[in-house]
């Protein structure tokens, strides 16, 4: 008989998910995903200063921070009729790139790894390697310490957790190694974004940190260290445990889904956008043999609220989302919204950025028979990692140029007031995937303002036709042996990165009428 | 050797909770035993005491996130020195905390409580909590605010950090209506200690430093009026400790970020708010000292201060009440607010 197991809360992730699965035989059969915090930073918005988005929205999430302050300048860009120059692309790239790097190796390490890893293996490592032998005398210590946490609790190890000493032991120094890796990333990422998280430098128009030599210099020696981590550890790290002790996981592609991918497409490698580190492209049913790649067209993008806690409306494009919250909706389970495209739900993210892309090396380990699924997505990032690195040295040399020549600009001062009215969109590949903002401007004031991030897409509920969002689908037929311990759900979950305080928006010109309901 | 000579039926059954079987448990305990040169009895014996009841001198913290994004987490980790990895496994117990912990699900859970159960604690909270509804904070079919109350109680102190766990942040401008833990506290009728390390996110110095003050005396740090620490806040304003007070004082004011001749010049017209915030950061900067938010051509949106977000919006214009006084006085030559 099915037996269903609710995992609440979802831990080493952004926010506060809820993940309810039904066993049986020991396979999961149906699967439900529900975010359980709202705040409602758009709806607060209207009535705003528009300029007052980029900064606030960055509040959606701190893990990611300041994608949605580019999103919602470059929605702002569009509304105020703003040319950001390159010089202040250029800027807004680079400190990007450095949040990228920063947020995928803590996603590796510190959010992932323990999922994989029995950590108490490193008790049994026998090798002499000075690093690791202080790994295992901290961990042994801990022990005798009497105190283990927060490495345990935990689900006990199953078949495919790694219990190599070796590896294990390794991969522990790395974690401890990619803490402070990452921790310098974002420093680098502050030397124009002021500080971390959330950046101070990104405005409509460009970025307000005009760029000195030794600041150009200061980075890319930082970026020199970040690209020797990334592929002298964080990449081997990766291919090691996916194509050894994981691959197994691997090639049963647990964790696929639905098989559809969207990608906005991102990072300008030159002032006219002809080329971009990420290219933009919709996969629908993925064939692995012969990847079909169909433009983008951000009119088909329509968000259904049938199981989300919000008044009833039938699925509407983002710049006429009107809702209002309905907490007593019987059918509802989240206050994550059903984003579709064309209608069908999509993943997003660096596994659909890296096929639609069709990326030499994860087309090369598909081919050896890794399905897309939760291990491929790990592979996805770590080969997207090493992109940004280069891109950013690309960008640096560009930069250099740029700066030492009179007339360098990062701004657009001309369109720094508000219209008196406009709209804009604006669209960013975020470490997470394809991220929307839009946004209304009337008297000068946001009118109307609405985000579809990437964890919205990614944990979407069940739409008004009953198809299941991405994170559901991808558990259906995952093993889970032991109800107590479902280790390979949280494993596909995670692998997706989830950031649920972005994912959930709420979204109502009329304040009052959200406060009216409430009190009813 | 029996195996139960040494080892409690109790203990066995935790540590099969725990993800580890009876088998692995004493295998593990051999091997650990012939490295530490222990006698494989006697480590046994140790190891089973230590998991079965937690008895480290290290100080346990309990991290709650409410109505927050993580952001203070990741302040958290930005700590380089002493390293975060020596914090949290050395200098303190991390018995709960949703983005870091190793377990998840009702073993998280079972955590919590059982060191909620203890006391003693330093309790962490990251995040606002609703006000308007419960339903916006839901946390295992029940208010996260229920949550926070009942290990509040048995904390030792609490720490708000970051802007909205300390007066509320931009979620108290939200639906959420988001407020404060000490305000939650004060009407759950729950009389304990709030330090409140604001600023969004917090600054990670700030949390480290009061962290390790706590552990060092055994005490909290002296509070300043809006009850936060006063080594980091207090009497002086960000407009009079700033590099660009003398361009103020000259009335030279950035007007296009562009021109490298005005990169220094005073902000204030275009919206900063260090006139209105009483923290060291133009002092101490950030990301170890690399920049901040003035120095990136950015502004001070006061972010440490109780009127963050809601009543310094807009960010970017410069005609409230503060900003008029303040150019109003740069008019008459008065140079400071207070003389």
């Amino acid at each position: 008989m099915a037996k269903k197991i609710t995992i609440h809360p979802v831990t080493r992730i952004e926010g506060h998910l809820t993940i309810e699965v039904e066993v049986d035989n020991g396979k999961v059969v149906d699967a439900w995903s529900s975010g359980t915090m709202a705040r409602g930073f758009e709806a607060m918005l209207t009535g705003k200063d528009p300029r007052d988005a980029p900064y606030v929205t960055s509040r959606f999430c701190g893990v990611c921070y300041s994608v949605h302050q580019l999103a919602s300048a470059r929605a702002l860009d569009a509304a105020f009729g703003a040319k950001v120059p390159w010089g202040g692309n250029l800027i807004r790239n680079l400190v990007m790139g450095a949040e990228y790097i920063y947020d995928h190796v803590l996603h590796f390490y510190q959010l992932s790894a323990l999922d994989y890893i029995d950590i108490m293996a490193v008790a049994e490592y026998k090798g002499k390697d000075k690093d690791l032998l202080a790994v295992k005398d901290k961990i042994v210590n801990l022990v005798k310490e009497k105190d283990t946490y927060p490495l345990t609790p935990r689900y006990k190890p199953d078949d495919f957790s790694v219990k190599d000493p070796d590896i294990v032991t390794s991969a522990v120094s790395h974690y401890i190694k990619a803490l402070k890796m990452h921790a310098k990333a974002r420093n680098m990422g502050a030397i124009w974004g002021g500080r971390t998280p959330h950046y101070q430098n990104i405005v409509v128009g460009g970025v307000t940190s005009y760029p000195d030599i030794n600041q150009w210099a200061r980075f890319r020696t930082m970026l020199d260290e970040q690209k020797k981590f990334v592929e002298e550890v964080y990449i081997p790290d990766v291919l090691a445990f996916g194509t050894g002790p994981l691959w197994p996981l691997a090639t049963m592609g647990v964790g696929g889904g639905h098989y559809n991918y969207l990608s906005y497409g991102d990072f300008p490698k030159d002032p006219a956008w002809k080329d971009t580190v990420f290219p933009a492209g919709t996969i629908v049913g993925l064939n692995p043999a012969n990847i079909k790649v169909e433009p983008v067209n951000t009119e088909k993008i329509t968000e259904s609220v049938k199981y989300a806690w919000y008044k009833e409306n039938k699925p509407v494009h983002p710049y006429d989302g009107e809702q209002v919250f309905n907490l007593d909706k019987k059918e509802a389970y989240t206050f994550v919204k059903a984003p579709r495209y064309d209608g069908k739900p999509m993943e997003v993210g660096p596994l659909a950025r890296m096929l639609v892309a069709k990326n030499p090396t994860l087309i090369d380990l598909v081919k050896k028979g890794a399905k897309p699924g939760a291990v491929a997505r790990h592979a996805s990032r770590a080969i997207e990692t090493k992109l940004m690195v280069d891109a950013c040295y690309n960008w640096l040399d560009q930069l250099l140029a740029e700066m030492t020549k009179p007339g360098f600009k990062i701004h657009d001062t001309e369109h720094w007031n508000p219209p008196e009215s406009g709209m804009g969109a604006g669209f960013h590949e975020a470490p997470r995937g394809a991220l929307g903002h839009w946004i209304k401007i009337k008297n000068k004031k946001i009118a109307n303002y609405q985000a579809v991030v990437p964890s919205t897409w990614n944990a979407s509920p069940r739409c008004e036709k009953g198809v299941r969002g991405q994170y559901e689908e991808s558990l259906i037929g995952a093993p889970v042996p032991d109800p107590e311990n479902p280790n390979n759900v949280v494993r596909i979950i995670r692998s997706f990165d989830p950031c649920l305080a972005c994912a959930i928006h709420i979204i109502d010109p009329k304040t009052n009428e959200i406060r009216k309901f409430l009190i009813e | 050797m029996k195996e139960d000579d040494v080892v409690s039926k109790r203990l066995l059954d935790e540590l099969e909770v725990h993800g580890i079987s009876r088998r692995d448990f004493i295998k593990y305990c051999a091997t650990t035993a012939a490295i530490l040169g222990l006698s494989e009895m006697e480590f046994t014996t140790k190891v089973a005491e230590a998991l079965e009841k937690p008895t480290s001198k290290k100080q346990p913290v309990v991290w709650l996130e409410g109505l927050a994004c993580a952001g203070c987490t990741i302040s958290l980790s930005q700590v380089l020195n002493p390293p975060v990895s020596s914090i949290i496994l050395d200098k303190i117990s991390l018995r709960y905390h949703m983005t870091i912990m190793a377990a998840a699900g009702e073993v998280a859970e079972a955590a919590r409580r059982e060191a909620v159960k203890e006391g003693g604690y330093i309790l962490v909270v990251e995040g606002a909590i609703p006000s308007a509804n419960d339903r916006f904070w839901m946390h295992g079919g029940r208010p996260g605010r229920e949550m926070v109350e009942e290990a509040a109680k048995n904390a030792m102190a609490v720490l708000a950090v970051g802007a909205c766990s300390a007066y509320g942040g931009i979620p108290r401008a939200c639906p959420a209506k988001g407020i404060s833990v000490s305000d939650a506290l004060k009407r759950a009728g729950i009389n304990k200690p709030v330090i409140n390390i604001s600023t969004c996110p917090v600054h990670p110095d700030h949390l480290a430093g009061t962290l390790l003050y706590v552990l060092v005396t055994g005490k909290l740090p002296e509070l300043d009026s809006k009850g936060r620490p006063a080594m980091y806040f207090g009497e002086v304003s960000m407009h009079d400790n700033c590099r660009r007070r003398a361009h103020f004082d000259a009335g030279e004011f950035l007007k296009d970020w562009n021109d490298p001749k005005q990169k220094n010049w005073c902000l204030l017209e275009k919206g900063c708010k260090g006139p209105m915030s009483y923290i060291d950061c133009t002092v101490r900067r950030w990301n170890d000292g690399i920049s901040f938010c003035l120095d990136c051509g950015g502004l001070c949106q006061a972010c440490g201060e109780p009127i963050f977000y809601d009543k310094v919006s807009p960010l970017y214009m410069a005609d409230d009440e503060t900003s008029k006084k303040i150019f109003a006085m740069r008019k008459t030559g008065q140079s400071k607010e207070n003389s």
